[in-house]
């Protein structure tokens, strides 16, 4: 998103990257649908992290391919995603 | 749960988040279970059509024993197979309300096939949610009244033979034979385009409940990985391709539908 | 939300006649429900108590309530756990065999802890049985129909009369308790008329915080039975003895006839205590001093008053019609003090009072006078009256006694 610049500002911003989802990685059990649905193969289990459930959690590889399409979010079975709308322009 | 999520001040637009009927806990579902997805669909239903103030819900028994641990509205627990039955005096008793039974293969087409079949026949302004995956999950994966034939399971261990223990039962078409069976459907979370559609067989089954009709009853192939012995993603496959050629999908019988259409065409 | 509970008042209590109706008892079983309130109705039709449902079925739309014949007694039992789940009151009838459908749907309200009232019109059993009268569901009704640690209070009344004053006290019992409660009766009660005077008694309604309504504005309630951990059904269990032991404790309820000076004591419920005490009168009338006991809570069972009386008694007589299932809590309470004699017939069958006195006599000559009691009353007699003379027997042998 970006961030409006004043004029007198001695330091400039680098605009925030934009998230598309957020995940609860502490909810997720690694079953992997999302991995399938995900039309871009945008989501990885995170094999290095082992999360209380004791699973792999799901993590996005690469937010700026994301387009929000939300088909992660409509087949998770413990819905962990959160999907925002990609702001216009971003 | 340390987990921290934004529901307040946040600039972005929400396109998804967790339905707030859908409690703040980890299930005891297995990874990939149909259950998690199909309480995701009920409790988005429920948040959308405002029904949480009013709705008594009806557990069974199965892995979904525990649905009123996860769902935030009021519930009671029925003994195996009787949730129709008790849904009945719920219902009855309670005009206003908005009455739905959650129920698995066996609780619903082996233990309480006279409990179904019968509010069925009643037309009880019920919601039946009635959760397929052809096993027994709950008590280790035993074959169940929708069991395909051939599929092996801890009670068919070489598979799921007819003479030996009879055919798949397609209750939801037999159902629907019965004029009290206002909308009957069968739907599927294999994949999120069927989930969707599932949702508005949901939504269908509420709506002609919230309008007076008679039983809404939606049946959801559904996948039990550990019980099947498949990934997730397997089982998913397994549905979308072999589970589907026994119990085809989509819409049953619509009778509130068939009858305004006829009326129209008069 | 519209109301669950019915508000109309009962037709012509208030400026009612006083003057007794004759009424068939499962009719009359059936009024006392509605009179007290019954918001809901289950039952399937079985002989002898098709009556029941059948008055019920006509009265309960005419008050706007519910009536539902089910597919099965499991289904009535399972419709009448919802109604209760909600805070209805909730009624369900059956006889015998319906009842063993039951079993399961009785300890799942036990378990959750739900109200509602069972009525019992016991016929000859096991199995499909006959449909004549009997007595042979006691152990079904008091020893718990279904699996798990619980109990239920169980009322007996044994005249219509009776019936009608203990349908309202059985709602309520249910009521203050949380806990279904079985009225037992048989076939004779359900079927025989007798007058009634009719006046009813509604109970007050509860309005409670495990009701479900809908969670509007307020925490989702559960109303359930599981509790998987197994010290949280621990707890939950001794909650639930704890209230089995003040239900124990506070509603106990018998009547002792001509108690005062017995020496034997008859103890039946029921249609069996009618028959004791015709029984009974004719024993007086020969000079035997019997008296009867009769429990009306056969749980809680009138076991510490049983015991208190049992020491100046030579012996005691239960009579039943079973094979013997009361007897079992008279041998329990009297704890070996007393002689315990046992009459039943079983099958559909009904006692007679020449029966009984056959007991009674038998009972008379093989006990021995209980020696350090005084008798309460002035004029007891000191010599006891031979029930062995001639006059005696004949006069037993002209009414057709033991044969």
């Amino acid at each position: 998103m970006a961030v409006a610049l004043s004029p007198t500002q001695d330091e400039i911003q680098a605009p925030a990257p934009f998230e598309p989802l957020e995940i609860a990685s502490d909810r997720c059990k690694g079953c992997g649908l999302c991995v399938d649905v995900c039309a871009k193969h945008l989501l990885e289990l995170d094999e290095s992290i082992v999360n209380e459930l004791g699973y792999h959690p799901v993590h996005l590889t690469d937010a700026a391919t994301c387009t929000s399409c939300a088909l992660c979010a409509r087949i998770c079975p413990d819905a962990v995603f959160t999907i925002y709308a990609r702001p216009k322009g971003v | 749960m340390t987990m921290t999520r934004t529901r307040t001040a946040d600039p972005r637009r929400i396109i998804y988040r967790r339905p707030e009927l859908l409690a703040d806990r980890s299930t005891h579902y297995c990874p990939g279970c149909g259950h998690g997805i199909i309480h995701r669909l009920v409790a988005e239903l429920l948040d959308e059509m405002h029904l949480g103030p009013r709705t008594i819900g009806v557990a069974s028994v199965g892995c979904s024993v525990f649905a009123y641990d996860y769902l935030e509205v009021d519930f009671v627990e029925s003994p195996h197979g009787r949730a129709p039955a008790v849904a009945t005096g719920v219902r009855r008793v309670r005009p206003d309300a908005f009455v739905f039974t959650y129920q698995g293969d066996g609780d619903l087409a082996a233990i309480g096939t006279a409990e179904i079949v019968h509010a069925a026949a009643r037309g009880e302004r019920i919601s039946v949610i009635f959760v397929n995956n052809g096993i027994y999950g709950m008590t280790g994966g035993q074959m169940a009244p929708t069991t395909l034939l051939g599929q092996r399971t801890t009670s068919s261990p070489t598979g799921r033979e007819a003479g030996l223990a009879g055919y798949p039962i397609p209750i939801t078409e037999m159902l629907a034979l019965l004029p009290g069976v206002s909308y009957a459907a069968r739907g599927s979370i294999a994949d999120p385009a069927w989930v969707g559609r599932t949702k508005g067989m949901l939504r269908r089954a509420f709506e002609t409940q919230l309008s007076g009709g008679g039983l809404s009853i939606v049946e959801i192939l559904s996948t039990c990985p550990v019980g099947w012995g498949m990934t997730p993603s397997a089982s998913m496959d397994h549905l979308a391709h072999d589970v589907v050629k026994t119990y085809p999908l989509g819409v049953i019988v619509d009778r509130l539908k068939e009858a305004g259409a006829s009326a129209g065409e008069g | 939300m519209g109301s669950v509970h019915a508000t109309m008042d009962p037709p012509g209590v208030a400026d009612g006649p006083t003057r007794p109706v004759l009424m068939k008892g499962n009719e009359a079983m059936a009024e006392a429900a509605i009179q007290a309130g019954c918001d809901a109705y289950f039952g399937y039709p079985i002989t002898p108590q098709a009556e029941l449902l059948e008055w019920m079925a006509q009265r309960m739309p005419e008050l706007g309530r519910t009536f539902v014949q089910a597919e099965s007694e499991l289904g009535a039992i399972n419709m009448a756990l919802g109604a209760a789940a909600t805070g209805a009151r909730a009624l369900v009838s059956s006889s015998s065999p319906g009842i063993s459908l039951m079993a399961e749907a009785m300890s799942y309200m036990a378990g959750s802890e739900l109200p509602m009232v069972l009525i019992n019109v016991m016929r000859g059993g096991p199995g499909l049985g006959s449909i004549g009268a009997s007595q042979a569901d006691y152990f079904q009704a008091t020893k718990g129909h279904g699996h798990g640690d619980y109990r239920v209070p169980v009322l007996a009344p044994s005249s219509i009369a009776e019936a009608v004053q203990l349908v309202p006290d059985a709602f309520e019992i249910a009521e203050r308790y949380r806990t279904p409660v079985i009225i037992l009766t048989d076939g004779v009660m359900g079927q025989a008329m007798e007058p009634v005077v009719p006046i009813y008694r509604m109970p007050p309604r509860r309005s409670e915080d495990w009701q479900l309504s809908g969670a509007d504005g307020r925490t989702p309630r559960v109303v359930r039975s599981l509790h998987l951990q197994p010290e949280d059904l621990e707890a939950h269990n001794r909650w639930l003895q704890a209230k089995f032991a003040t239900i124990t404790a506070n509603e106990v309820r018998w009547a002792g006839e001509q108690l005062e000076d017995a020496e034997i004591a008859v103890v039946a419920y029921g249609t069996a205590a009618r028959v004791a005490r015709t029984a009974v009168e004719r024993a007086r009338e020969h000079g035997l001093p019997v008296g009867i006991f009769r429990p009306i809570t056969l749980w809680p069972f009138p076991s510490a008053e049983l015991s208190s009386i049992a020491p100046r008694l030579r012996a005691i007589v239960v009579l039943e019609m079973s094979a013997g299932q009361l007897v079992e809590d008279v041998r329990l309470a009297v704890e070996g003090r007393t002689p315990v004699f046992f009459h039943g017939r079983t099958g559909g069958m009904v006692p007679t009072p020449s029966e009984v006195l056959e007991v009674l006599r038998r009972a008379w000559a093989t006990t021995t006078p209980i020696t350090g009691w005084t008798p309460e009353t002035e004029d007891a007699a000191t010599a006891e009256p031979d029930p062995l003379s001639l006059i005696e027997q004949g006069a037993w042998a002209a009414e057709g006694g033991g044969r």
